[in-house]
Formats: C-alpha cells, structure tokens, sequence
C-alpha cells in the first residue's frame, strides 16, 4: 500500500502516536488518556497545515481500538449544509403531532448544523468496549453563533462523547466553550526537528539536498510539513538532485498566480478583464468573499508599494469586506472593489 | 405628477379579449410570406391534435406489438415532427402575443400552462412543470373528457445564463413526445436560441395598425364614459407607444383619470406616463443608463416595472461597465450598488422593509446618475447577468465524485481539496503523462473525474 501511494504527503502520514515526529510532551500528555481510558473534551489550537487533525484522529484512533470506525466521526464546520441536509433538519425540528408528549405538535429551535451533523452522532449509545465515542470538529471558529448550541450538547452529552474541537484562531471561540476544554497549545515544528525530518524523506526517496535548500524550504512552507512534503515531491518531479533554483521554480508553480493577475490588471484599470479573471478564479478554487479578500490582502502586502498606499488599499479591502457580511451578492462587492483599485492604480 | 385617484381594475385585463373574433389580430409573416394569425393558430392546433391522436393509436399498436416478438423486429415508436408540434411567436412587447393565445384557448375551450421570464427555468424546473403535463394525461382524462391544453411558454428570449441552463434542450426536448400544442413567445431575435429557430416555424408578429388601434380605444372609451381626452391626447399617446397596445391602455387609463388640466400639463403628464408602461429588462437598462436624468424618472422607471428588483440590480451589476467607461464613475457608482447591496442584505435579514427606498434610489438612480461626463451614446448590446453567487459551491457530479475518492484516501474537507490539495495534484499530473495515469489509477478515476484533473489545467495555463 505504501509503495503504490502516489501522493508523498499521504506516504509520509504517521500511522501511530510515535510516529508523530518532535511533539514530544503532547504525545506523552496523549498516550496517558490512552493508558487511564479517559479524557476532558480537547480543543487543539495551532495555524494552519500543522497538523491539528493528523494528531487527533491518530489519537482517537488508538484511543478506540478496534471499535473505530463506528464510534468516530470528523465534522467539518466550514462545509456548508447541502440542500437535503436543510430540508432534513427542517422536517426533523418538527415533532409529529401523533407523538404522546409535551412536545408533540411543537417546533424545536436547534440550528440546523448541529441537528443534522452533531445530534445524530452525540445522541447515539457507545457501541463496544470503550468508554464513549469521540467527535472531531474542524475549524470550530467559523461555527459562529452555532457554537452556543456546543454549550449544552457538551454537558449533556459529556459522558456518552468526548469531542476534540480545532481551531486556528482560538479568539474566535466563545469563552464558555473554553473553559469546558483542555487546551492544547500546538506550536509550530522546531527548525532543528523539521530538519530531521525532511531528511528522513529525502533519504527513503534518494534525494539529494543540502542544508541550504532545507531551510528555504522551511522559510517557504512556513513550518508547515504538509506543505514542505508537497514542495519536496513537486521538486523531484526535475530530478533527484535538488538545489535552490529548482525549489525556488517549483515554489513559484504553488502560488496562485491569479490572485497576482487580479491585482495587477485592476491597477491597470482594465475592468472588464479583471472581472473575468476573478470570475474565473472563484469557481475554480470555490472561494467565498471572504476568502477571496483575504488573498488579495496577501498579495497586496507583497507588493512594492509605500506604507501610506498599502495603508489606503487594506482600508479599502477591509470596508469591501465588512460590506460583503451584510451583503446579498458577493459578486457586486468585489466589483467594487476592483472598480476602486482602477481609480486608485490611475493615482498611481 | 397629478395626484393619482384609485384605480380600479387595470383596462389590460378588463379588455383582454375574451374571443378572437372580437380582437385586432396583428399581422404575421412567415418566411417573409404574410399569413393570418386567425387561420394558422387554430389549424396548428386542430391539427396537432388530430395527427396526435393518430400517431398515439399507431404507437399503440407498435406497442403491442412489440411486446410479443423479437428484439429483432422490434420497430421505433413514431414521433411527430417537431415543426408541427411547436411554434415560436416573435414581436415586440404589448402587440397581444399572449393575448391571442389566452383567446384561442378560451374559443377552442381551452387550458394554458404558461410559464415566462419570472419562473426560473432551469432544466429540473421546466421539466417537472411542464414535462409532466405535456408527456401524460391527467387521471379524469380517462373517466371523462376534460379540457385539453396549450403549453405557453412566454418570453424564451429571457432564458439565458447558468440561472436557466439546460431550458433550450429541454424545450426541444419538450417538443419531441409533448401530448399538447407549443407556443413560443419571444420579443428579439437571440443568437443563443438558434436551435431552437432551426427547428420550429418562426411567425413574425408585426405590430397593429393605427386604425386598428384607434378602433379598439375608442370602443374602450366608450364603454368607460370617458369624455375628457382629446384627439390630439389620443395620437400623442399612440405614436408615443409604437403600436404596443397594452402600454397605450394603461397609459390612457391613467389620463382618464386626471382632469381639468391645462393642454401644456397634460402634455407633460402623458410624456412622463410613457416610461410608467411595463418595459422589458434590455430596455429598462439602455434608459437607466442613457435617457434618464433626473433621480424621479429613475424612480418611475424601476417602480412601474414589472420587473422583479430582486433581479435587476444583478443586471445593473452586469452592465455597469459596459454604460459608465470612465473609472471614476465607475468606481463611485459600484460604491453605490455596493452599499445598495448591503442594504438589501440587512432588508431580508432583519426583515426591515422601511429601507426599501434607499435600496431603490441607490441602486437604480444613483448608480445612472453618478456620471459626471457625458451620456454615452450609442446602441450597446445589454448584458444578462452571467454570474450567481450562489452556485459558487455547487458542485457538479463528476466533481462530487471526484471530491468522494478523494476524501476515501485523505480525509480532507472539501474546501481543502479546492484550495490546496487539487491545485497540488495538478501541478504532478502537468509534469507528465504517466502521473496522471498513476494517480487516476491510485484514486481509480473514471474518464470524466480524470478530465477534470487535466481539463483545469488548460484553463489554468
């Protein structure tokens, strides 16, 4: 299985607690829920890429043996429900008058989230010889307001299901849920274990780097290994031998190019191009406005411009932003804040 | 404006003809060849319905027998041809298209399905509105006989865009096995329903007369008691209209009701009337952006319309840059329609309808009148809009599917895949052949998830 595994980041996904490489006192704080068969909820916090959910499903997976697959489930919270998903959840908050009970003929007010993707799961008896089941749940922080319904799920439902909540941005959660958890801190890899690391790889791949090119590509997947090990594979697509130039040539090929082209041709001012262009790229990447702004904010602040313009154009991009919360039609929005970098490339 | 009184029922539908022999038939060209509307719409439909009932009793016998013989011999069941099942209608707005056909169907006792502009028409849509009525008939069908019916679907030059994709298909579809007559209406000759011209009879609709159209108003008039608008009123508001008929009612109901002005007022009245008719989008539009300059006739113009405003500021959205080419007007009138847009997502969020009026004057005065410059002149092609937010994270199926595989090997969200994981595999399958093969063998792909892989990557070049 190993062998035919195309994808090197999968190849070199850690398959047990140990394998997990330089996170040396939360393996050990782990592996001690395991030995005591118990532990608090969990909420990891840690940027991006860093391998949050690598951990935690690694985790429960020892945690519950044999009796896994049934009794785990990972939620993403940034997915939004589907349509069948949101007629389920209306036909579900509605208790049949034909039922004996106080609540028979009543409307019951969950969000439809946690009705369709939390409840059926949490609700559910342990199956097997483990204490409870475990939930994992994605990005927690993009939850909002649905995370007020997390409160009460995690007291009742406490003992039957542990939950491992993930965030990045642990700003973006609300402070009942915190004190309800353990946290875990989960910093970025230590340059000199990164390096280890990557070395390994290189040698079961027979790749030949020096220490140089290890620490560009440190500098350039940030301390992300998943990212690192996709540089890494796309390198060697030239060969076994990989210097700087070649890493910096396949570096080039991660960056979305797009979002570059988007920013420069509405500082050219050319409307109707730049509209086609991030046309094109919302439906190829399925970014939301939000996501979409975020991008460019990256690419702005890259760009060789003064702090007073910079200054000016984050203003900008900030209030377009604000203004696609509220906003129907995100399309509009971002017309508008082409529409401003044209003038603004003019003054230029 | 004089102050409005009541109205009572609008005189378009009081005086929408009840039969056609007591309706101004406009004239009809096909294949530049004058026809009678009155002669070509029922013989379409008699005979449509008497060629239908022959090829349903040959079907019949098809069908048994083919129940009991070979797979050989099997024969293809008979369709009619599509010319004789549909035809198209075309005209400009207001000349009684779809009043002729709501007359016809009153005479030949009748139903009609109509669907127009405002339903949306994607393929499911029309499909489960109309392609259950046009295959099937109804159970009373079979216990007694019920009325028999026309398929109307008006206005087939707004169909356009991902909002209605896959319609034209399915209309022709549609036409193949319907068991009832379709009429097409369209206003403007479009380039995106040319299979559709192909393959049905196209009638030219002209616009009526003026002698005609004086002879239904003054009847009209009559029956009203309406003394007070003179001649010169009357040609005035009739050349105004072009021979649409049902501005030219709605534009004299409202002058009936005025009175006692003096000659210059009332000139200015019905001058101001004429943007009040219901106007199609195209031209909506092209006078937002090229004839209105006051914010009150931006007013009139969107309030009179028939149009839906949940649907126009997406097609200001659209054609903003086409109207407005100089980037400061450009840049303060998205400003406009930008906020305008907000206010109308805390409208239908919170509920607060009392900001409608803002919505209003923002995004449809506001954003024409930004410019400082000079009206761009000039006829420009108006836009549909192309493009809905809302599908942004709709998936088709071999990306669902794709999305599936993948999620078995790597359990990642899907918004991962987009953003991180598919762009990735991408570049490995750019650097050779053998990559991809490797990889669709490895995530077992079919042809269309494998395309998918390589076809991004074109476009991405």
């Amino acid at each position: 299985m190993i062998e035919d595994n195309p994808i090197w980041r999968l190849k070199y996904l850690p398959k047990s607690l140990s394998d997990i490489y330089g996170r040396k006192p939360l393996i050990s704080q782990l592996k001690e829920f395991i030995k005591s068969k118990n532990f608090p909820h969990l909420l990891f916090i840690g940027s991006e890429g860093i391998g949050k959910t690598t951990i935690a499903r690694i985790f429960s997976k020892e945690f519950l043996g044999n009796y896994f697959n049934v009794n785990f489930k990972l939620v993403y919270a940034d997915v939004p429900l589907t349509q069948e998903e949101r007629t389920k959840a209306k036909s579900e908050a509605y208790v049949s008058t034909s039922k004996i009970g106080s609540m028979a003929g009543k409307r019951i007010t969950t969000p439809a989230f946690i009705q369709v993707k939390i409840k059926p799961f949490v609700q559910l008896k342990v199956l097997g010889d483990i204490p409870f089941k475990i939930l994992i749940v994605k990005n927690f922080e993009t939850l909002g307001s649905n995370q007020q319904g997390f409160r009460r799920l995690m007291e009742i439902y406490g003992s039957n299901c542990r939950m491992i909540l993930l965030t990045t941005k642990i700003s973006g959660i609300i402070d009942p849920i915190i004190s309800r958890c353990q946290l875990f801190l989960i910093p970025q890899l230590k340059y000199n274990k990164f390096e280890n690391l990557i070395i390994k790889i290189s040698e079961q791949e027979s790749l030949e780097l020096d220490k140089e090119v290890i620490k560009s590509i440190y500098r350039i997947s940030e301390g992300k290994i998943s990212k690192a090990i996709d540089l890494l594979q796309i390198s060697s697509l030239m060969g076994n031998k990989i210097d700087t130039n070649v890493l910096f040539e396949s570096s080039k090929k991660f960056k979305i190019e797009e979002m570059n082209k988007i920013v420069l041709t509405s500082f050219k001012g050319d409307f109707k191009k730049t509209r086609e262009l991030f046309r094109n790229v919302l439906s190829n990447y399925k970014y939301n406005a939000n996501q979409f702004y975020q991008k460019i904010l990256e690419v702005i602040i890259k760009l060789p411009l003064s702090r007073y313009e910079k200054c000016k154009l984050i203003n900008i991009i900030g209030d377009a932003d604000f203004r696609a919360l509220d906003g129907r039609d995100s399309d509009i929005q971002i017309s508008s804040l082409i529409s401003k970098f044209n003038t603004f490339g003019e003054m230029m | 404006m004089a102050k409005k009184k009541i109205y009572d029922i609008p005189w378009v539908e009081k005086y929408r003809p009840k039969s056609i022999k007591d309706m101004a038939i406009p004239t009809a060209k096909l294949n530049r060849h004058k026809v009678s509307l009155v002669e070509e719409l029922p013989k379409f439909i008699n005979n449509f319905f008497n060629q239908k009932e022959m090829i349903n009793k040959k079907n019949q016998e098809i069908r048994t027998f083919n129940r009991n013989c070979l797979e050989k011999e099997k024969k293809k069941k008979i369709e009619l041809p599509q010319e004789k099942a549909a035809i198209l209608l075309e005209g400009q707005p207001g000349i009684g298209k779809t009043s002729i056909v709501y007359a016809l169907a009153n005479d030949l006792n009748m139903e009609v399905i109509e669907t127009n502009a405002s339903d949306t028409r994607t393929r499911d849509a029309l499909e489960s509105k109309l392609k259950e009525t046009a295959k099937s008939k109804g159970i009373m069908d079979f216990i007694s006989e019920t009325k028999k019916k026309i398929i109307l679907i008006d206005e087939v030059d707004g169909i356009y865009g991902t909002k209605d994709r896959g319609a034209v298909p399915t209309i022709i579809d549609l036409s193949k096995n319907t068991q009832f007559p379709i009429i097409l209406c369209a206003n403007e000759y479009k380039l995106n329903l040319q299979s559709l011209y192909n393959s049905i009879p196209r009638y030219e609709v002209n616009p009526l007369s003026k002698d005609e159209v004086y002879k239904i108003i003054n009847r009209i008039l009559k029956k009203e008691n309406v003394e007070n608008i003179i001649q010169e009123d009357l040609e005035l508001i009739i050349n105004k209209n072009e021979g649409d008929l049902r501005g030219i009612l709605n534009d004299l109901q409202a002058l009936s009701q005025i009175s006692n002005e003096s000659p210059d007022e009332r000139k200015k009245i019905i001058m101001s009337l004429h943007r009040d008719t219901t106007k199609e989008i195209f031209s909506i539009v092209r006078d937002l952006f090229q004839s209105v300059n006051t914010l009150n006739e931006a007013r009139t113009l969107t309030n009179k319309s028939d149009v839906d405003y949940n649907f126009l500021y997406k097609w200001i959205n659209e054609n903003l840059p086409t109207f407005i080419q100089n980037k400061e007007d450009l840049s303060t009138a998205f400003e406009y329609l930008s906020i305008a847009d907000e206010i109308f997502g805390r409208i239908k969020k919170n509920m607060q309808w009392s900001l409608l009026p803002y919505f209003y004057d923002l995004f449809a005065g506001g954003v024409a009148l930004t410019r400082k410059g000079n009206i761009s002149k000039g006829y420009r092609t108006v836009n549909f809009p192309r493009y809905s937010t809302s599908s942004s994270f709709s998936l088709n199926t071999a990306e669902k599917s794709l999305i599936e595989k993948i999620q078995e090997k790597y359990p990642i969200s899907q918004s991962e895949i987009f953003r991180d994981f598919l762009p990735f595999l991408k570049i490995i399958t750019e650097s050779s052949r053998r990559n991809l093969k490797n990889l669709s063998d490895w995530l077992d792909l079919n042809a269309k998830e494998k395309n998918l892989l390589k076809k991004t990557q074109t476009s991405k070049k």
